[in-house]
């Protein structure tokens, strides 16, 4: 009860909490709220009554609630959709990265001596790595192997042999997307540093000793005493990269290293309408600000959760 | 020998040490295609990769079917001899491309990092020296904003409002009349910096073209880190504030700037550095996107067309990676060292290993 005290005392943990939920009952009832075409599913759905030709984004008051991107796209409900997505993004990735780092930091650590200091050498290796460059050695290895496998790809448009039958390989390869399997490469680390100089205090432990003098095995004690003892850095570093992590996708989306971030993609769409010739970002507000606000919302939102989650475990902290 | 020069001698011999590891985890990764995959990493100008026949031989001459570390061997050799491929979108080698190309994302680090590094030490120590202070407020409310703000955004922001709309500043490198006209007007370039050659040179209108383009990417480069490392700074100062040593000073009536600044402050120094070492490889990534985001002429564009243009481009995937892990290297390399000459416990600890 104190601690939930603890947690509710600062406006900003509301305030962050209040955002999570928003963003998590929108990526839930995107179907209510914005029902999707049937012809036409995703989250950039057309919005019917202009002439095909007519590529200029349509005001909110032309095409409520929003108004368009260029090419009739509705911003309302890619605003709506592009939650699911980011949502579902952040999570794979900064739950993938937590679990493995966290492990790997605690098996590490457990291990001890030599073993742990080659380990942690290799996680500080991989932080010297930047993440952009990840991202486009991984994309291009992935396109390697999978054209190597029988498949296509152009234009970042995934195509197979229309007669041929698809192997395993490619099927496993089509599910990979290189950009989540790189960031959750290259965002783990911190994870196994945070876990690992925890692990180094709490094996001397009165409980670690006593449950190995009972005779558990190494990974009963790694899985239920030292990651339980270890976690809740964590935790609160997790939640953040649930935030930054999105906004790392959209950033990478924007300048053409990847795809997959609706809102990214949507910032792309209305990009010429603002810094391109004659573009005005106050004139042509609906094709920016919309997107902007959710990308910076949704980082907000899981960063001052993850202070407040840091209130909740951590009563030191202040 | 002296301290320092033992301290630097070690920590040169780090740099070898990171790379091997790296190199060896980075030909993991290409191990996972096979053969006829690899194989394009050593396409070279005459032999498209249509070809298809030409994909064996250089699967026989590059030993690309034999055991995982006599193939990394093979390749480490071909990367010290300075063969790094040919990148088809480029269309170029990819290490002179690079090379040609690292002034111009110095430059841009240069700038950014004179501009971000004092004024965020600044902004920490003042604010958490007086702490709940009305610059504390004001700076806590400003760093949150930032850190919030993509650096995509405000990008689209600044260019949105001073170049199409103000039409002060500009983005990409130099304005394009004048890259044309630089290399007829017998423009000698020294240092590879606009800025600076424009000094040299005695041409005043290059250097404030260059300016002009600079300010945007170096803004927005900089808000976000100055952010950051004012944040770590003024948590540190905190922290400091409260220790004996400094209550004893000022018992002693020592003045409370020299108290805040000869005693807090040269304590705060060294371990804000090492928050700019262990970020130093997204302070990189924050460079390169901040040039593809401005078309600024850097070592980006190699990567740049390989993935805009949809052209498997292997071998300039491969040499930007290894590139930029050797600038991290050596940025860390540099922050290391300052650190070590600013604190001398830094120097000991590392010597007691």
């Amino acid at each position: 009860m104190r601690t939930l005290r603890r947690f509710f005392i600062h406006w900003q943990n509301w305030f962050g909490l209040t955002l999570v939920l928003f963003f998590i009952v929108v990526a839930f009832a995107a179907p209510q709220i914005s029902p999707n075409d049937p012809i036409n599913p995703g989250p950039f759905q057309q919005v019917k009554g202009f002439r095909a030709s007519d590529l200029s984004p349509k005001n909110p008051e032309q095409a409520p609630p929003l108004g368009t991107l260029p090419g009739r796209i509705s911003v309302f409900h890619a605003l709506i959709w592009g939650s699911r997505d980011a949502l579902l993004f952040g999570l794979e990735v900064a739950l993938s990265a937590a679990i493995f780092g966290i492990f790997y930091g605690a098996v590490a650590g457990y291990a001890g001596g030599w073993l742990n200091g080659l380990l942690m050498r290799i996680s500080d290796a991989f932080l010297t790595f930047p993440v952009i460059a990840g991202v486009v050695l991984l994309r291009q290895l992935w396109q390697l192997s999978f054209e190597a496998a029988g498949g296509a790809i152009y234009n970042g448009i995934i195509a197979f042999e229309p007669t041929g039958e698809i192997s395993p390989l490619l099927r496993l390869l089509e599910w990979i997307n290189p950009l989540t399997l790189t960031l959750i490469l290259f965002s783990w680390m911190p994870y196994a540093r945070l876990t690992n100089s925890m692990v180094a205090t709490i094996k001397q432990a009165e409980f670690i000793q006593a449950g190995r003098a009972l005779g558990a095995s190494p990974m009963h004690i790694i899985l239920r005493h030292i990651i339980p003892n270890s976690i809740s850095p964590s935790v609160v570093l997790a939640a953040r990269d649930v935030g930054s992590m999105v906004i790392l996708q959209a950033t990478f989306t924007f300048v053409g290293l990847a795809g997959g971030s609706v809102w990214g993609q949507m910032l792309v769409m209305g990009r010429n309408w603002i810094i391109g010739p004659g573009g005005n970002i106050l004139h042509f507000w609906w094709t920016f600000l919309p997107a902007t606000l959710a990308l910076v919302f949704f980082g907000i939102g899981w960063n001052l959760l993850g202070d407040g989650i840091n209130d909740l475990l951590d009563p030191h902290g202040h | 020998m002296p301290p320092f020069i033992q301290f630097v001698i070690r920590r040169l011999l780090i740099i070898p040490f990171s790379l091997l590891i790296i190199t060896m985890l980075l030909y993991a990764g290409v191990m996972l295609t096979p053969p006829e995959g690899r194989a394009t990493l050593y396409l070279s100008k005459g032999n498209g990769r249509f070809s298809k026949n030409i994909i064996p031989v250089i699967i026989r001459e590059h030993h690309l079917d034999a055991p995982y570390f006599v193939q990394y061997g093979y390749w480490l050799e071909s990367l010290a001899q300075g063969d790094w491929g040919y990148s088809p979108s480029l269309a170029d080698d990819v290490l002179p491309a690079m090379l040609q190309r690292t002034p111009a994302t110095a430059e841009l680090a240069f700038f950014s990092l004179i501009l971000f590094i004092p004024l965020g030490l600044l902004s920490g120590v003042f604010s958490g020296w007086h702490q709940r202070g009305r610059f504390d407020n004001a700076f806590r409310l400003i760093a949150f904003a930032a850190t919030s703000l993509p650096a995509f955004i405000l990008a689209l922001v600044l260019i949105s409002i001073f170049y199409i709309s103000l039409g002060w500043f500009a983005p990409e490198r130099l304005s394009t009349a004048l890259s044309y006209q630089l290399p007829a007007q017998n423009f000698q370039f020294y240092t590879g910096f606009y800025t600076l050659d424009g000094l040299l040179n005695r041409r005043f209108d290059v250097t404030l073209d260059a300016l002009r383009h600079l300010i945007m990417p170096v803004v927005t480069l900089s808000l976000y880190h100055w952010a950051t490392l004012g944040r770590i700074t003024r948590a540190m100062m905190i922290s400091e504030h409260g220790k004996d040593y400094i209550l004893a000073a000022r018992a002693r009536g020592v003045k409370e700037s020299k108290v805040m600044w000869k005693h807090a402050f040269r304590n705060v120094l060294a371990p804000s550095i090492t928050s700019l070492t262990l970020s130093a490889a997204s302070l990189l990534t924050g460079v390169f996107l901040v040039e593809m985001i401005y078309n600024y002429n850097g070592i980006s564009i190699v990567i740049a067309g390989a993935m805009k243009g949809g052209i498997p481009d292997a071998p300039a995937a491969m040499g930007f990676a290894i590139y930029s892990v050797l600038i991290v290297l050596l940025m860390m390399f540099l922050l290391d060292l300052a650190q070590a000459a600013i604190d001398p416990r830094v120097r000991s600890e590392v010597l007691d290993i």
